[in-house]
Formats: C-alpha cells, structure tokens, sequence
C-alpha cells in the first residue's frame, strides 16, 4: 500500500521533471531537469527490489554520463533561438516518432501482458543481498554476456580516443613543454662571461 | 528490504528542508547595498573580452568518456567481489578475460597519449 | 527503530555535523597556527573557541548577492547540493554497534553515489556565475573529481573481496581479526589520496587555486551560499575520515576500556587533523601531474591489488570452497 503511495508519488515527480527536460530554454536547465528524472527513477528501481541496479544507476548515469552530457551543453555554446527556428521543420518527423513509440509502449502494455497479470515484486529481508545474487549469475551463466560487454567497452575506449585525440605535435607546430621548462638550471641559460680591462 | 531505505527518504526530506532553511536565511538577513562596481562580474581590472561560456579543450570531453567508460567497468567489478565465494573459479577466469580486455584498452589509451595533458 | 526515535536520531545527528563542521574550522585555524608557530584566533572565548561561532553569525549576515549575469535558480541551487549531499553521505556511517541510520546493503556504492552528485555542484557554481575563473576553476574540479572517483572505488575492491559484503557493519565486523589497513595497505593509500582529491583539499585543491584563480568556482559567491560550500568542504573531509576508518581501521573497534563510540570519534578525528597537517606540509601540484598521477600511477596500482588480494584469497580459502 505504502510503496503504491510512494511509486506514483516519485513517477509524478518523474514525469514533471522529464517535461522540465524539454521545456526548459536553457540547454543546463534541461540537464539539471534530466540529472532530477534519473534520481527519480532510481527510487522507481528501488521500489521493484532492484537495488544493487538503482544505485548503479545513480552512479553510472547521474555520476558519470550526465557529467559529460553537462560538459557538452555547457561549452557548446548552442543556440537556443537557432534550434527553435528549425521547430516546425522537424514536426512532422517528430510527431511520427512519437507515434511510433507511443505504439510501441501500448504494444508492451496491452498486448504483450495479455493473460499475466502484473507481478508486485515479493519483499525481501532486510539482508537478502540482490548483489550477491546477480553477481552469481552474471560470472557463471551469463559470463558470454560478460565478455561482450567488455568487449563493447575496449571498443568504446578505443573509438573515444581516435575521435578525440588531435595529434598534438605535428613538425613544426610550437608546444610549450612544461617539465622542460621547470628543469631548466640558470647554467643552460645564462653565461657569465669575464670581461678584463680593455687595454688601449 | 525497503524498509532499509525509509530512514534515507527522511534524511533526504530533513537534509534538503536544512538546505533550503540556510539559503533562507543567509538570503533574509544577508541585505546589502547595491552599486555599479559592486553589480559587475569579478575580474583583474580588465572588463571581459568575450562571453565566458565557451569552447574548451576538448581534452576534458576526453576525460568524461573515459571515466564513463571506467565506471561501467567498476559496475561489473562489484557484484563479482562481492560473489567471489558463489561463483568459484570459473568466475574467476571470467573476470581475468574481463580484465586482460579492460587492461588492453588501458594501454591503447596510455600509449596513443590520451593520458598525457601538455 | 520507531519513526520517531529516527526522525530524532536524524536530527540531533544532522546539527552535531553542522557543529563539528563549524568548530572545525576553528581547529583547523588553531593547528596551522600550532604548526606555524602563530597564535591563530584566541581572543573569543576560552582559545578562541567561540570564533568558529562568531564566524557562522558573520557569514549569515554576509551580504547574499547574485551577480547580475548569473543564472539565478542554477547559482542558488549549486552551494545546496553539495552541502545536502555530503549530509547524505553520513546516513550510512556506522557510529557504533546498531547506530546507523541506514545499514544499506549497498552503503558503499551509497557513498560513491553521494560523492559523484557533488561534482554537480562545482560545475553548475562555476558555470552559472559566468566568471572565467569560476569557470575554468569548475572544469578543472569536474576533471580532476571524476579522475579520482574512479580508482577511489577500484581500491575498495579489495576491502569488499576480504570483507565479503558491501554493508559497513559486515565490513566493521570483518576486521574483529585484523584491521584492513594491514592487508589493504595499498587500498588504504589509494583511497586516502583519491579522498583528499575528491574534497578538493589541499594539496590537490587546484581548482581553488588562489594564486591564479582566486578561489575558483566560488569566486562570486559570498554570504551563505558561501557558506554552504565551506559547509560541503568541511563535511566532505569529515565524511571521508568516517569511512577511512570503517573501512580499514576498523570502524568503532578498539579495547573495550572506552565505548565503541568514542573509538570512531577519536579515529576519526585523528584522520581529520592528518587531512588538516598536509595542508601545512606539502606544496600544490601542477594540474598536468595532478592527473598523470591518477590515470598513470594510480588506476593500474588499484587494479594491481584487486588482482592480488581476489587471488590469495581464493588461494586461502579451502579447495570445497572454491570448487563449489
């Protein structure tokens, strides 16, 4: 009964957020909006004893991708007035896509669960440890899974970095070498040079 | 299990209503006088020359994609510390495989030079 | 625990934090003086106890002023996350046997959810104030915090893997034998250097940086939104000696001549003032090390132990064990 009261309590303050994310005229605002609706969706998580994925998601998501989402919005100087020009040129597309995964959501909801009802997850113990168990299926029945998930990362990092990375030191292109620098000795620089009297 | 989690939903409500009182009160007896100087950005004795909100090296963006990256592996490292016991030494070897692939993109990354901040 | 006995338990413990932090600022003044061989405040009060006091009523009547170019909602809300959240973080900190508000099953990814919220703060403060030291302070923050989150977590790898559980009071309990800071040396100084970057702390407080960016992302703040990110600080620090202490030291654990609780604040203080004392020993870095050091020393360091430790102990344990 509780958790009733408190999964529409948080999905409402989700849905407030997610349409924050996309009225708000400031590109930050919407991120800050977007940080709001993953927090709020963790408790969701939460609420169906998915606790070892809800904080992941917290850490993951909030922790981690939405920092560079921020970084990107925040430096890209977008603007905003320019992206709105474009509004009703992409309406047509937009709407479309919405229907579609309006279609979709309704295929899941309706047709898909004919016959199931929902099933309230069973609470748990106070100590049952959900990490636990997913570790101990992840590592020995899954572990296929595993591996291509590392392997999507070892992609991930690679495809970062060749996107990313400038070759930094093209001949001819002045760089500023900072230990070089600090190591410099004032010998290397400076020459005393005696000079004598000079004689007529 | 919830259960758990009910005093954090109280300390989240009272942490944040503390927030809020303090701002509230910092804002009500926090009065002052407004003035020109006063009222511009801080700056060393030049007025700024651009916007500030502007492209940045994109070395930073470089470092968010890796620590995401990293912290995804970190999501897959904790459940197998904790189930080392249950999933024996096959899962052992599964984590080397996992590792061996993390520690390959590691070294790519070190010796393309995208640690390197010059 | 009854609602209300928590509700009572969370209050009294939230303005014992908002106290220490505030006394702390006191004591730190006092102990780099100590060590500078200065007097540091001593006129309020007996030392100059009452300073930290008379500090909090001048900073509440501070003028709270906006810049005028500044993103109001986001520049106010900045300075409160950081506060709140480091507040959060206490939430699973055991005090002693039973005196914890909530003993998570997973309390440490609790912790690392907290400490990554706050990067948030630096970054909106840094981005709303619309100030070019702001600015770069902020970026420099988010870098250098995301850095070290992630081998802050790698080298508690180690201390789950030995402990077996990601609740602290498994972990307290798990080291009744042998203080984690013995096997877990290697964790143990990963982890102190990953926190004293993540609460950006001297010596790694470069986003602060006075010399070249006045103060960083808080340049334009004053008043109590001021306030509230000295609060973040103080706490960070707080909350980060807590878990160096449950984590290897053993938590309320100590000869039972003095109550269990009385060993975590000794501990804990005792790693508070060592956070206190680098500020009085060691130079700031240059930014470039700052971060070689992270990716290039530390990570694979932190990945180093977790190798080791995941295979002495399952080498340790019984055959049975590891077969089944």
């Amino acid at each position: 009964m509780v958790t009733t009261v408190l999964f529409y309590a948080f999905a409402a303050i989700l849905l407030v957020a997610a349409l924050g994310v996309i009225t708000a005229r400031n590109p930050v605002h919407s991120v800050l909006f977007l940080v709001f609706a993953f927090l709020q969706s963790a408790v969701l998580w939460l609420l169906l004893e998915a606790e070892f994925l809800a904080i992941t998601l917290v850490v993951v998501y909030v922790g981690a991708v939405m920092v560079l989402f921020l970084f990107v919005v925040m430096m890209l100087n977008i603007n905003v007035e320019e992206l709105r020009s474009g509004f009703t040129r992409y309406l047509p597309l937009g709407i479309g896509v919405a229907l579609v995964v309006v279609i979709e959501i309704a295929n899941v909801i309706w047709f898909r669960s004919e016959g199931q009802a929902f099933v309230t997850p069973t609470p748990h113990a106070a100590d049952y440890s959900n990490t636990k168990e997913l570790g101990g299926v992840l590592y020995t029945e899954h572990v296929f899974a595993l591996e291509i998930a590392a392997m999507l990362l070892l992609l991930a990092i690679v495809a970062a970095i060749t996107l990313t990375m400038r070759t930094r030191h093209r001949p001819g292109l002045k760089v500023q070498d900072v230990p070089a620098q600090v190591a410099v000795r004032a010998e290397d620089r400076i020459r005393v040079v005696k000079v004598g009297p000079v004689k007529e | 299990m919830l259960a758990n989690y009910l005093p954090i939903l109280i300390f989240v409500i009272v942490a944040a209503g503390l927030g809020v009182v303090l701002l509230g009160i910092g804002f009500v007896l926090g009065r002052g006088q407004k003035d020109q100087e006063k009222l511009s950005a801080y700056e060393c004795g030049f007025e700024a020359f651009e916007d500030t909100r502007n492209r940045f090296d994109v070395r930073y963006y470089l470092v968010a994609i890796l620590f995401i990256l990293f912290d995804l592996e970190l999501a897959f490292f904790v459940p197998w510390a904790v189930s080392l016991d249950a999933v024996g030494l096959f899962g052992i070897g599964a984590m080397g495989v996992f590792l061996a692939l993390l520690v390959v993109g590691f070294i790519y990354e070190w010796k393309k030079g995208a640690l390197e901040w010059d | 625990m009854s609602v209300v006995a928590m509700l009572f338990f969370i209050v009294v413990l939230l303005f014992a934090l908002l106290a220490a932090a505030a006394l702390l600022t006191w004591v730190e003044r006092r102990l780099l003086a100590w060590w500078q061989d200065r007097y540091g405040p001593n006129r309020a009060g007996p030392f100059g106890i009452l300073q930290a006091f008379a500090d909090v009523i001048k900073i509440l009547l501070k003028e709270d002023w906006i810049p005028p170019l500044a993103d109001k909602p986001v520049f106010v809300i900045a300075p409160a996350i950081v506060a709140v959240t480091m507040l959060l973080g206490f939430a699973i900190v055991p005090l002693a046997p039973g005196l914890v508000i909530a003993d998570l099953n997973v309390a440490l990814l609790f912790f690392f959810a907290m400490t990554g919220l706050s990067v948030y703060s630096v970054t909106f403060a840094g981005w709303a104030s619309n100030n070019n030291y702001s600015l770069l302070g902020s970026l420099r923050t988010a870098a250098q915090m995301i850095s070290y989150e992630v081998f802050m977590l790698l080298s508690l790898v180690g201390v789950v893997i030995l402990a077996g559980s990601f609740r602290l009071t498994d972990i307290v309990d798990a080291q009744r034998g042998m203080w984690f800071f013995v096997p877990q040396f290697v964790g143990l100084v990963v982890f102190f250097l990953a926190a004293i970057a993540e609460t950006h702390r001297l010596p790694f407080d470069l986003p602060e940086a006075e010399h070249e960016l006045v103060a960083g992302y808080h340049t334009e703040y004053s008043g109590m939104k001021f306030g509230l990110f000295f609060l973040g600080e103080y706490l960070g620090m707080m909350l980060s000696s807590a878990m160096i202490v449950t984590l290897f030291f053993g938590g309320w654990l100590g000869p039972p001549f003095l109550p269990p609780i009385v060993w975590f604040l000794l501990k804990t203080a005792f790693f508070v003032c060592l956070y206190l004392l680098l500020r009085a020993a060691l130079p700031r870095p240059r930014y470039d090390q700052l971060m070689g050091y992270a990716w290039k020393f530390l990570l694979p360091v932190a990945l180093l132990n977790i190798v080791v430790t995941g295979a002495i102990v399952v080498a340790t344990r019984s055959p049975a064990e590891v077969g089944s």
